[in-house]
């Protein structure tokens, strides 16, 4: 009796200091912004089974992801055990789950493997820390107090699976030696056991009475422990997935209250009447009170393990920024800043800021979007949507960006294009073509209705290479013979480089008239040569009212050539090595992977990987509008690593689908002098070349 | 100390200038107006003054001469900050007739320093700020690519042949600020677009001042020849093509 008031009292104990540790971290949550909306359990359901309990995303690094997948697993097994250590250590009672028969003897069994399998891994891991030299766990963010945390951990689970052991094999010799029955199937601690000849009964008991008090004390401890330290994703990581956005990675959400604006402002009614006395909350993300509940729960469940900045572009070329500084940087200025809210309310102000004494606007600044650190994190943290929310916060706050961006603002203001080149250029790129390309007004004067709208986009219309793409595009069209026409000097930027360089305002300015002039001609399906206008046609323009099929031209392509439709007369490429670059907007913004090989496989025979490819591809270093300004303070261009992993592979043509990869691809090679050798194509004009 | 800032509507630089009635009107069809980048950089400047406490001034305000179409350009212009706008309901005819409306609404409200742009990217005329100042009898620089504000008193940085010419000054004066005056056009926030919404804009009636010059007409250049390109393997029509079509060896 004494022991289970013992055992009722350290549990309490450990309840009353776990739900204090909770109840202070839990408090912050009433001072963020809502985010999406949590639906489709259904959904959400499989996804956590996959990338939480299936541990997907951390077998992308397979040797190490097993490691960490075992020690996942032996939690969720051993859990069973702590929670009739529990039953137990309160009722009195022997191993009270024995009921369950042969489960009992499974998950016992499976428990007492795990208990070796952990406790190796988990050497594996501290010899890591301990004797190598790793780069992710480093950085200007990882303090020691951050390596300190990671062995601590680890060492806890090391004693509570050596505990575990020694508990079951004191357990099994006790009752061996007494001719006791043995509840449960221990297949090592029975081997152990006997190997342990010397023994007493009462030594055996003596083994199982401190292995069972150390290792539930040890679970105790641990459990308190983590709330302050990294490994705090033991608890949060598979709710984090569970409450992932669904969306792909490529949206970033429209600012309902910039809507709310544009509209006023389009309305000739309320366009100059003075502003409303409810004025809108802060616009973006300058301190912790600005960010969204899922934003706080991402850096809550932030691990430190840093595969995001491992795989950062802007990282790995010595820029300043890194995705896992920004979710430890927000973690820290909650726990910085949280506490004067609660007692002043949200507008406590101390003088600091995330953005500013945590997060630099060079770090900011610096982000491709590429998507590589969110398509990496093993626990579905989004780390891109929170840079753009500050980017936000510095254009439409404090009205400040890199000169070069806000010029390029201008120009898609004054003249609907990032680059000044007058609307009354944009079907340039159509002379000297022996067919002629329809244009939408003319089809509509005339009553007809093309199928598809052929989105051209501002690259497309005035950059000199990406017009031979367009033109090349165009030609295949015309050659299958596919309704379609293009807006020619209506077309305007889609707000792709706004967007993302944190101008939502500029951005939905622009959507709004595009989707108004989409909607005038009745467009329902479009096609484009730019991943950039397609993503944002196809994930954040339906947001705004405007719907529409968008197919990127690499998915039209593959349907004509899987329908029959577009036949290849044969390709002069058939023995030229060719590689592909994976535009972020199309791969992992959008998960287009097979389309464009399957149209390469169909041009040549030699189809070569880079080292980083598909969802694991490196970006050129153009997206998130760092194509219109200069990259920030590193050690190399992103563009230029890009080229030596196409050049490495000894490929002829580097093939891509997107003018800003086409660019910084071309630009690489002129930088490496392998312009005469190695040619830059978009799959459009390998296959217009096949006809 | 208060500011006039004045600004020009001028088409934006990307748009293809065409022109009707024989060649002596602009043909507004289809343009897209905005600030006069000249002056867009004088009004950056005039902003990034007001934000300093130590320089002293107090308010920033636009000034344009024509007519309610061109509202949206002075709108723009108080989001980027300007407090507040004058707009002086005529069509600008010429630089003359702009400068006296200028000089009128300096005399009635008292400007301490008024900016103009060095040119207004349409007609490039080059003269307004001039002229203002001698319709106000006070003093005009050019070429001004710096202006600081020490102590009270406004020091010019003039851009003069191979280097700088620094010059103390009192107020009122006019400056006619060119390129460097400020890095770029600062952009307009939210909180600008938002309150611009509300913001005044005074409109005035011409007072009477006579145009010097009438346009007679305008005439486009040339537009460039097409590009020639000769294979490199074909120097020898290379050398035909200079000698015979350029006629230059």
């Amino acid at each position: 009796m004494t022991r289970q008031i013992i055992f009722a009292l350290t549990l309490l104990i450990t309840l009353g200091v776990f739900y204090f540790t909770i109840v202070r971290i839990v408090r912050f949550f009433r001072f963020t912004r809502p985010a999406f909306p949590v639906r489709d359990f259904g959904k959400r359901f499989s996804l956590m089974m996959k990338v939480a309990f299936g541990q997907s995303r951390i077998f992308r690094k397979p040797i190490l992801g097993l490691f960490h997948a075992l020690v996942f697993w032996g939690f969720c097994i051993i859990l069973f055990g702590s929670i009739e250590m529990v039953i137990d250590g309160l009722s009195g009672t022997e191993r009270a789950l024995r009921f369950l028969g042969p489960v009992y003897d499974f998950i016992i069994a499976s428990g007492d493997i795990f208990a070796v399998l952990v406790a190796i891994s988990i050497i594996v891991f501290l010899a890591r820390r301990l004797f190598f030299r790793v780069r992710r766990f480093e950085g200007v963010e990882m303090k020691s107090k951050s390596h300190i945390d990671a062995n601590i951990s680890l060492t806890l689970i090391l004693l509570l699976m050596i505990s575990l052991l020694t508990m079951n094999t004191g357990y099994v010799g006790y009752n061996h030696s007494e001719g006791r029955e043995i509840y449960g199937i221990f297949p090592v601690s029975s081997i152990l056991a006997g190997m342990m000849q010397g023994f007493s009964v009462r030594d055996f008991l003596m083994m199982h009475e401190i292995s069972w008090w150390t290792h539930i004390l040890l679970i105790f401890v641990f459990a308190n422990y983590l709330p302050y330290s990294k490994h705090f994703h033991v608890f949060m990581s598979v709710p984090n997935v569970f409450l992932s956005r669904l969306d792909p990675l490529g949206k970033l959400e429209n600012m309902e209250s910039i809507t709310r604006e544009v509209r006023l402002m389009m309305d000739p009614g309320t366009a100059y009447a003075p502003a409303a006395d409810t004025s809108p909350g802060r616009f973006g993300v300058k301190d912790a009170e600005d960010v969204t509940w899922k934003n706080y729960f991402d850096s809550l469940s932030c691990t430190e393990c840093g595969r995001c900045t491992e795989v950062c572009p802007a990282n790995i070329t010595g820029k300043k920024l890194s995705p896992r500084k920004i979710m430890m940087d927000l973690r820290a200025r909650m726990k910085e800043k949280g506490p004067g809210m609660v007692r002043e309310g949200r507008g406590f102000d101390d003088g600091r800021s995330l953005l500013g004494n945590y997060v630099s606007e060079e770090e900011l600044w610096a982000c491709t979007t590429c998507n590589a650190c969110a398509r990496e994190c093993p626990i579905n943290i989004n780390h891109p949507s929170l840079i753009v929310d500050m980017r936000r916060y510095l254009v439409l706050e404090e009205a400040s960006a890199p000169g070069e961006l806000k010029s390029m603002f201008s120009y898609i203001e004054n003249n609907g294009a990032p680059w000044q080149y007058p609307a009354d250029d944009r079907l340039n790129w159509t002379r000297d073509l022996k067919f002629r390309v329809p244009v939408l007004s003319e089809l509509a004067g005339r009553g007809e209705k093309p199928e598809y709208l052929f989105w051209v986009g501002c690259a497309g219309a005035f950059d000199d290479r990406y017009r031979k793409v367009v033109r090349a595009f165009a030609e295949i069209l015309n050659h299958i013979g596919v309704s379609y026409a293009v807006l020619g000097k209506e077309e305007t930027c889609t707000g792709d480089p706004a967007k993302r360089a944190g101008n939502e305002l500029l951005f939905q300015m622009q959507a709004f008239q595009v989707i108004d002039l989409l909607q005038k001609y009745g467009v329902r399906k479009i096609i484009t040569t730019c991943p950039h206008c397609f993503n944002i046609f196809k994930n954040e323009y339906p947001g705004l009212g405007g719907d529409f099929e968008t197919i990127s031209h690499v998915s039209f392509l593959n349907d004509r050539l899987r329908d029959g439709s577009l036949r290849l007369s044969g390709s002069s490429l058939k023995d030229v090595r060719i590689t592909y670059h994976d535009p972020c907007y199309l791969g992992r913004a959008n998960e287009i992977y097979s389309e464009p090989r399957a149209l390469l496989k169909a041009v040549t025979g030699d189809l070569a990987e880079m080292k980083s490819h598909g969802s694991f591809a490196l970006c050129c270093g153009a997206g998130g509008a760092q194509m219109f300004k200069e990259a920030e303070k590193g050690d190399q261009e992103i563009f230029i690593r890009r080229t030596a992993d196409a050049l490495e592979t000894g490929a002829e043509i580097i093939a891509t689908a997107c003018p800003f990869c086409m660019t910084m691809l071309t630009d690489g090679l002129k930088y490496k002098n392998r312009e005469e050798e190695v040619r830059n194509m978009d799959i459009a004009e390998l296959i217009a070349g096949s006809l | 100390m208060k500011i006039l800032v004045c600004i020009s509507n001028v088409p934006d630089t990307t748009t293809k200038i065409k022109f009707t009635g024989d060649n002596k009107f602009l043909d507004t069809t289809g343009i897209q107006w905005v600030i006069n980048p000249w002056d867009e950089l004088s009004l950056t400047r005039a902003l990034e003054l007001k934000d300093d406490p130590k320089s002293g001034v107090k308010s920033v305000t636009v000034l344009h001469v024509g007519g309610a179409g061109s509202e949206p350009t002075i709108r723009k212009a108080l989001a980027i900050g300007a407090d507040d706008a004058v707009r002086v309901n005529a069509e600008p005819s010429d630089a003359y007739f702009v400068a006296g409306q200028i000089a009128e609404i300096v005399n009635r409200e008292k400007y301490d320093i008024i900016l103009c742009g060095i040119e207004s990217s349409d007609y490039n005329g080059s003269e307004v700020g001039g002229m203002t100042a001698e319709f106000l009898d006070i003093p005009s620089f050019s070429s001004v690519s710096a202006i600081m504000i020490e102590g009270g008193a406004p020091v010019l940085t003039r851009e003069i042949d191979g280097g700088k010419e620094i010059i103390a000054t009192e107020c009122p004066f006019v400056a006619v600020v060119q390129k460097g005056i400020a890095k770029e056009p600062r952009i307009a926030s939210m909180r600008g677009i938002m309150s611009a919404r509300s913001k005044q804009i005074r409109v005035f009636e011409p007072v009477q001042v006579e145009a010097l010059t009438e346009i007679d007409a305008f005439e486009k250049p040339q537009p460039r020849a097409a590009c020639k390109f000769v294979d490199p393997e074909n120097p020898a029509e290379l050398i035909d093509l200079l000698q015979n079509e350029a006629k230059v060896i």
